[in-house]
């Protein structure tokens, strides 16, 4: 045979096989499909459960991953053998970051990449949320990942109660909180709006867009002004430096489930604002101790006019709010403060025409004692223990005289 | 027949009524404030804009009753019963003794008990009767500071408007017990009137009731009737039914002036009143 020949039938042998290995590849599709189209294929995973293995070919070509073939992304599968079953039979790992590496960086730095302790796994794969084989753009309305559908996504896991107190995270149910509330009703806010999608951190992360210092700033893409007020307000400032007793906006506002300010069952409605939102730190024991506050404001607010009013239900009473602001509480000592002395006289009379100068004066959160700090507050004791004392002997004076002369009448009338 | 004495004249069973009526309300509304959480409070608190009401109630409640006193005012200086009613109704030092006595003959120490003898107002009554006049003069002037207290705060310092809060509030307990521990058992739960002194709604008592509780009075009627010259107010009911006027009716001359004026207004409104048969 001449060299030619060799050449020829060697060319002839290449070029079979490479056919021969191209039907065979996992570059095609219906090789794959093959078994795959089963919808009775199943496996079980790792943690136990029963996992489909079935693969909708027409989901697939919908999917923005559709013109790719299926060893793009199931890089490590190359022939037959994964479908013996075990672990150990080739690594089946799927590496979206070969493409998306921003989105891969992210993650990487993100909580749900981390293998949570007793854990095999990372906390949630990019499959969790996107998908596997259907993955849609995150523009289509039927995307796991569209605005609409998120809470849905986050819910699979977050929502499943089983879950959420397995892996510790948190005592609530947020997606049914989140459902009712202000944002959740909106359907422009979602989880990530807040929480941060591939990124997304813990809590005690520093980083995290829900850290308590972050929590101001987070709220702020949306309320900027608001968070302009509230950096500058005693808690603002208190909070950035990260006094873990200071509040954020949720503090006051809840967390999942924040309700308009008009719904009752909102901790800032004007009707509870004074009987729990503020009072939740400001009559606690431990933070005013800590503070050098005291729970006298409360208490004696409790006691005026405007508190008893208040209790009632009257909402055209004054409020710890009227008074001392809303976002931009700050301390009597600060000129800008509405209760600065020099601003008094304006605060009062926003809800009292004319108010003069000497109405702003003197103790407001007095507590009347005769042992007082404010001579206001002693005279007040006193005039309250003379008439505690007027009160029983001129009472009880009655009650005893009126006795006796019940008890004669009657006793005469017996005989 | 059993004899009966004219007590309260319907002008002055009216201004009970009013009085009943509008202490009441400032009671209830007063206390709702002081007390917002308490269960008989629900129904004010249950309503929209219930704590208003309640404010603006007391509020006209509190100028009912300074006007009522304000007429009382008049009524007492120019009617001749009205006088007359302050006349008897001056505590003296009889009074002192008369509750002395009753007193020991309650507790068994004068043995037999002692008969006494009260006049038309009966210490009881005169003590009430002081006590609701001081009463509505504290809670009228602290009331108003209250309610004005842009005004007030403008001539005087804040303690002085706590000051009037603290009275307003415990003068008030003080008013509510005396109604119900006094007032209560004198009309009420007194064993010689139980269930009630009626005299609030008829204007007339008995013949018994007046016996212990007024004997001295008692006796100057039977003596005026006997033919004696005693004072009368403007009419005292016989046993007939015929009504026996006073010796010397008020003179015209005696009316001119403005004061007098006023009180032709005051008895004109008296006698339509009285001879007003509605009721």
């Amino acid at each position: 045979m001449g060299t030619l020949r060799k050449l020829i039938y060697f060319t002839l042998l290449l070029i079979f096989v490479s056919l021969s290995y191209y039907n065979l590849s996992y570059g095609n599709k219906s090789f794959c499909l093959s078994c795959h189209q089963d919808e009775s294929l199943k496996k079980q995973d790792s943690r136990g459960k029963i996992v489909s293995l079935y693969v909708s070919e027409e989901g697939f070509k919908a999917s923005v991953h559709g013109k790719l073939s299926c060893n793009d992304c199931h890089s490590y599968i190359r022939d037959d053998k994964h479908a013996e079953g075990g672990e150990k039979r080739g690594n089946k790992t799927v590496y979206c970051g070969k493409c998306h590496k921003e989105a891969e960086k992210e993650y990487m730095q993100g909580l749900h990449s981390k293998i949570p302790k007793g854990a095999k796994e990372r906390a949630a794969q990019c499959h969790d949320c996107h998908g596997k084989h259907n993955i849609l753009s995150s523009k289509n309305p039927k995307s796991k990942t569209h605005t609409s559908n998120i809470d849905k996504t986050c819910n699979r896991c977050h929502s499943d109660i089983e879950f959420v107190r397995e892996h510790a995270l948190g005592s609530i149910i947020p997606g049914d909180e989140f459902k009712e509330s202000v944002h959740g009703k909106s359907g422009e806010v979602t989880c990530v709006s807040c929480h941060g999608s591939h990124d997304l951190r813990s809590l005690i992360d520093p980083k995290s867009s829900i850290f308590r210092s972050n929590i101001p700033n987070t709220c702020g893409t949306c309320h900027p002004e608001i968070t302009k007020q509230f950096v500058e307000s005693i808690h603002g400032i208190l909070a950035a430096r990260g006094r873990t007793d200071a509040p954020t906006c949720t503090t006051c506002h809840g967390i999942h489930g924040i309700k308009a300010k008009v719904d009752p069952n909102s901790p800032v409605h004007e009707k509870r604002i004074a009987l729990t939102t503020c009072p939740q730190c400001h009559a606690a024991e431990r933070i005013s101790r800590e503070y050098r506050l005291t729970t006298k404001p409360v208490k004696s607010y409790y006691d005026s006019f405007h508190g008893l009013s208040y209790r009632g239900g009257d909402t055209y009473s004054a409020n710890c709010a009227s008074c001392h602001g809303i976002h931009d509480i700050r301390p009597s000592s600060d000129p800008k403060s509405m209760v600065h002395k020099n601003n008094l006289q304006k605060t009062c009379g926003s809800c009292h025409p004319g108010a003069s100068e000497n109405f702003a004066k003197g103790k407001i959160h007095a507590i009347a004692s005769i042992r007082g700090e404010e001579f206001e507050e002693k005279v007040v004791g006193w005039v309250r223990n003379i008439y505690i004392v007027l009160i029983v002997v001129v009472i009880g004076g009655m009650l005893f005289f009126n006795f006796t002369d019940w008890l004669r009448k009657t006793i005469d009338r017996a005989h | 027949m059993v004899r009966k004495y004219l007590r309260m004249t319907l002008n002055e069973r009216i201004q009970h009524l009013n009085l009943f009526i509008n202490f009441t309300i400032l009671v209830i509304t007063g206390f709702a404030l002081k007390y917002p959480e308490a269960f008989w409070v629900s129904p004010i608190t249950n309503v929209p804009g219930g704590m208003t009401i309640r404010g603006f109630l007391h509020r006209l409640s509190g100028v009912a009753i300074v006007t009522l006193g304000i007429y009382h005012i008049l009524y007492c200086t120019f009617t001749e019963r009205g006088r007359g009613i302050i006349k008897d109704m001056i505590p003296r030092l009889k009074d002192l003794k008369d509750l002395w006595e009753t007193l020991k003959n309650n507790l068994f120490i004068n043995r037999p008990p002692k008969k006494i003898k009260m006049g038309r107002f009966n210490f009881r009554e005169k003590f009430e009767y002081l006590g609701l006049i001081w009463g509505t003069i504290v809670m009228t002037v602290t009331g108003f500071i209250l309610w004005f207290e842009v005004e007030w705060l403008r001539y005087f310092p804040k303690w002085t408007f706590e000051v009037a809060r603290a009275i307003h509030f415990y003068e008030a307990i003080l008013a509510t017990l005396t109604i119900v521990v006094w007032h209560f058992y004198s009309v009420i739960f007194n064993p010689d009137v139980y269930p009630m002194n009626w005299a609030w709604v008829t204007g007339y008592i008995s013949e018994h009731e007046m016996e212990h509780e007024h004997g001295l009075e008692l006796e100057k009627i039977k003596a005026h009737e006997k033919g004696k010259v005693v004072e009368l107010g403007e009419s005292v009911v016989t046993q007939g039914g015929t009504k026996v006027y006073p010796l010397h009716p008020p003179k015209e001359e005696e009316k001119r002036g403005s004061i007098r004026r006023l009180y032709g207004i005051v008895q004109d409104l008296n006698e339509t009143i009285k001879s007003w048969k509605g009721i």
